[in-house]
């Protein structure tokens, strides 16, 4: 099945790429070159090719681990891609811990007492921030902490990297994960919140107080667990298409990960580094969808067993 | 009335719901009383408030949309108006309850021995090795075939009989001076439904307990009782010892539940008398005897006045009705 998956993203992005307007000799060669330089570069770069034909080969090279090598950049698909996915594991790592820290507990109060103050407020306050799309959030929070703040590293163009200096490259990875956090928190809380509010239904919370245990433990021991399926089964999804989707954050914050680097490859008509990225991408999210079904399996036993 | 001071004392205790239809009595003006180490059975139909009265005496119901008054005693702690965290206290360790549905009483994703070690690790500061080693005792203590291994499987593994039994184990673990048997043998078949009494008594016996045990089945309470609570639409409406209640009842209520249940000395396929009409409406309770619209000795005064509990001729049988059965009744059957 991963398979069949892969070959239909792949197929769908190969074929989609070269519809595009767009031509790399134009881009290599510049726009006054002789259509006979043209003809003798694109045989060289194998672009005279039926398409089909060029799938193939490019199927076959990644077979051999081959990712190609761009023919505008000139450097291996694989350099570039392997320098931007660090990037991105940071971003989701980061945004990740930030949005399940602050959904787990705040749902939690939330279910404690549905319709009292609190949820009320965070239940509007999560519907207000769902509402907003993610490139206004990062124009307003780019105006108000780098502009009107004047903390440095949160504006575009200042990404640190890892290796350079640690506390630079948090800095500069704060605003965007931030927002990515947000983004996922909201779905998170609310997902869990409502799970929650069931599973608090049940008799075997009541047996658990009954033991005279705190409500504390039995929220974390008792109410979490069997609620946490759906919420899973969201981050799994969700986590996939941070790695498809954080592109406008990126691209809005000139943070290079996958999604900067595939957005300048489509400018630049980059087949290869599109493909690359496709590629990968999609094998990631599928892995992660993997991942977490496994997590949902061992949280929840009863689906093994049903 | 008796030497040993009493374990529970329960006064006027009322439990109000609140409804989008309104407040619904679900237990109204209940006083009663159990001794140390006495078994006292509570009986009525479905929705007779047995279920409610037992959460409340503990305690237990749920934390809002919910009004309780009157007064708990239980050990000499008020029970009624305690928040939760003071019930925290006497919750597993004074006062267990045994649930109806071993289905949906078992937390499905935490493992069996989890589920009873929590209270000896958590409320008795037992190490992890101490807690599993005695909820493995416990375990064996109510009949659970190779108990070491049994501790670590999910309750979804496990028969309703076995689920019932792990219930029991939990709680029993805080060893409890009162423990509340609410319908423990409902979901069960009858051949288990024997086993799982037996053990209750023999448990009973060997821990010292007391034990309210909640049933519709008078079967149950039959021989395993020393007194008897009948309660029709959240009150008590007849309360002494199982005998008297069994032989002597006065209460036409009593008497329909006993005639609607199955007995031994019946020829087999005797039809069984069911009682006509359906269980009050709890939101519009009528203002006479509850039970009067099902009744055929109903009278006038029935409908529009409500029997208090009177006493009957032997010492702590009390019933509430205006128009009582004859006495005599029961020495001729």
């Amino acid at each position: 099945m991963l398979l069949g998956i892969i070959i239909v993203i792949t197929v769908g992005a190969f074929y989609l790429i070269h519809l595009l307007p767009g031509d790399p000799a134009v881009i290599i060669l510049g726009t006054g070159d002789s259509p006979a330089n043209k003809a003798r570069l694109y045989a060289q770069l194998g672009l005279n090719k039926p398409i089909y034909e060029q799938y193939f080969v490019w199927m076959k090279n990644i077979l051999h681990g081959n990712l190609g090598t761009s023919f505008i950049s000139e450097t291996p698909v694989w350099t570039t891609i392997k320098s931007a996915i660090p990037i991105d594991l940071e971003l989701m790592v980061i945004s990740q811990i930030l949005a399940f820290a602050a959904a787990i507990p705040l749902a939690m109060r939330s279910a404690k007492r549905p319709d009292g103050p609190l949820d009320r407020m965070l239940s509007a306050g999560s519907f207000t921030l769902l509402s907003i799309p993610a490139f206004i959030a990062i124009v307003l929070l780019v105006l108000f902490i780098a502009i009107d703040l004047g903390v440095p590293h949160t504006g575009p163009s200042s990404y640190v990297s890892l290796g350079s200096d640690w506390i630079g490259n948090l800095e500069s990875l704060a605003l965007p994960s931030f927002v990515l956090a947000v983004g996922s928190f909201v779905v998170y809380y609310r997902v869990l919140r409502s799970d929650l509010i069931a599973t608090l239904q049940e008799e075997f919370i009541t047996m658990a107080r009954s033991k005279g245990i705190s409500q504390r433990r039995i929220m974390w021991r008792h109410a979490l667990r069997p609620s946490s399926v759906a919420l899973l089964g969201t981050a799994g999804v969700n986590i996939g298409g941070l790695l498809a989707g954080g592109f406008i954050v990126q691209y809005l914050l000139d943070i290079p990960g996958l999604g900067y680097t595939l957005i300048s490859a489509i400018g630049y008509s980059d087949y290869l580094v599109v493909q690359g990225i496709v590629l990968v991408v999609a094998v990631g999210v599928i892995l992660i969808n993997f991942v977490f079904d496994f997590i949902i399996n061992i949280v929840d036993p009863r689906i093994s067993r049903e | 009335m008796s030497l040993t001071p009493q374990l529970l004392v329960v006064k006027d205790l009322s439990t109000t719901f609140d409804t989008p239809a309104g407040p619904l009595a679900a237990v109204g003006g209940v006083s009663f009383d159990l001794n140390q180490n006495e078994t006292m059975g509570i009986v009525g139909e479905s929705g007779s408030g047995k279920t409610v009265l037992a959460r409340t005496v503990m305690g237990l119901q749920p934390r809002s949309k919910v009004t309780v008054s009157g007064s708990v005693l239980l050990n000499g702690f008020e029970v009624v108006g305690a928040s939760d965290v003071e019930k925290q206290k006497i919750w597993g360790l004074q006062v267990a309850m045994i649930f109806q549905d071993p289905m949906t009483s078992l937390n499905p994703v935490m493992r069996i021995g989890r589920q009873i070690d929590e209270i000896l690790r958590v409320r008795l500061g037992m190490d992890r090795h101490a807690a599993k080693a005695r909820a493995i005792e416990l375990l064996e203590l109510v009949g659970i075939p190779s108990p070491a291994e049994r501790y670590h499987v999910f309750p979804g593994q496990l028969s309703g009989g076995m689920r019932q039994r792990v219930v029991i184990a939990t709680a029993l673990a805080g060893s409890p001076q009162l423990l509340l048997a609410d319908e423990p043998t409902t979901g069960l078949d009858v051949t288990i439904q024997a086993q799982i009494l037996n053990l209750l008594d023999e448990i009973k016996e060997r821990m010292k307990m007391s034990v309210i045990l909640v049933t519709h089945d008078l079967g149950v309470v039959a021989t395993r009782t020393s007194r008897l609570i009948v309660m029709y639409a959240g009150r008590i409406v007849e309360m002494g010892s199982t005998r008297d209640v069994f032989v002597n009842h006065r209460m036409p209520y009593t008497r329909a539940l006993l005639d609607g249940s199955p007995k031994v000395s019946n020829p087999s396929h005797t039809r069984l008398l069911a009682i006509p009409g359906r269980p009050p409406n709890l939101l519009k309770l009528p203002p006479g005897c509850s039970f009067a619209p099902r009744c055929s000795f109903a009278t006038d005064r029935c409908h529009k006045e409500r029997p208090e509990l009177q006493p009957a001729n032997t010492p702590g049988h009390t019933f509430a009705c205006w128009n009582p059965l004859p006495t005599n009744r029961g020495a001729s059957a």
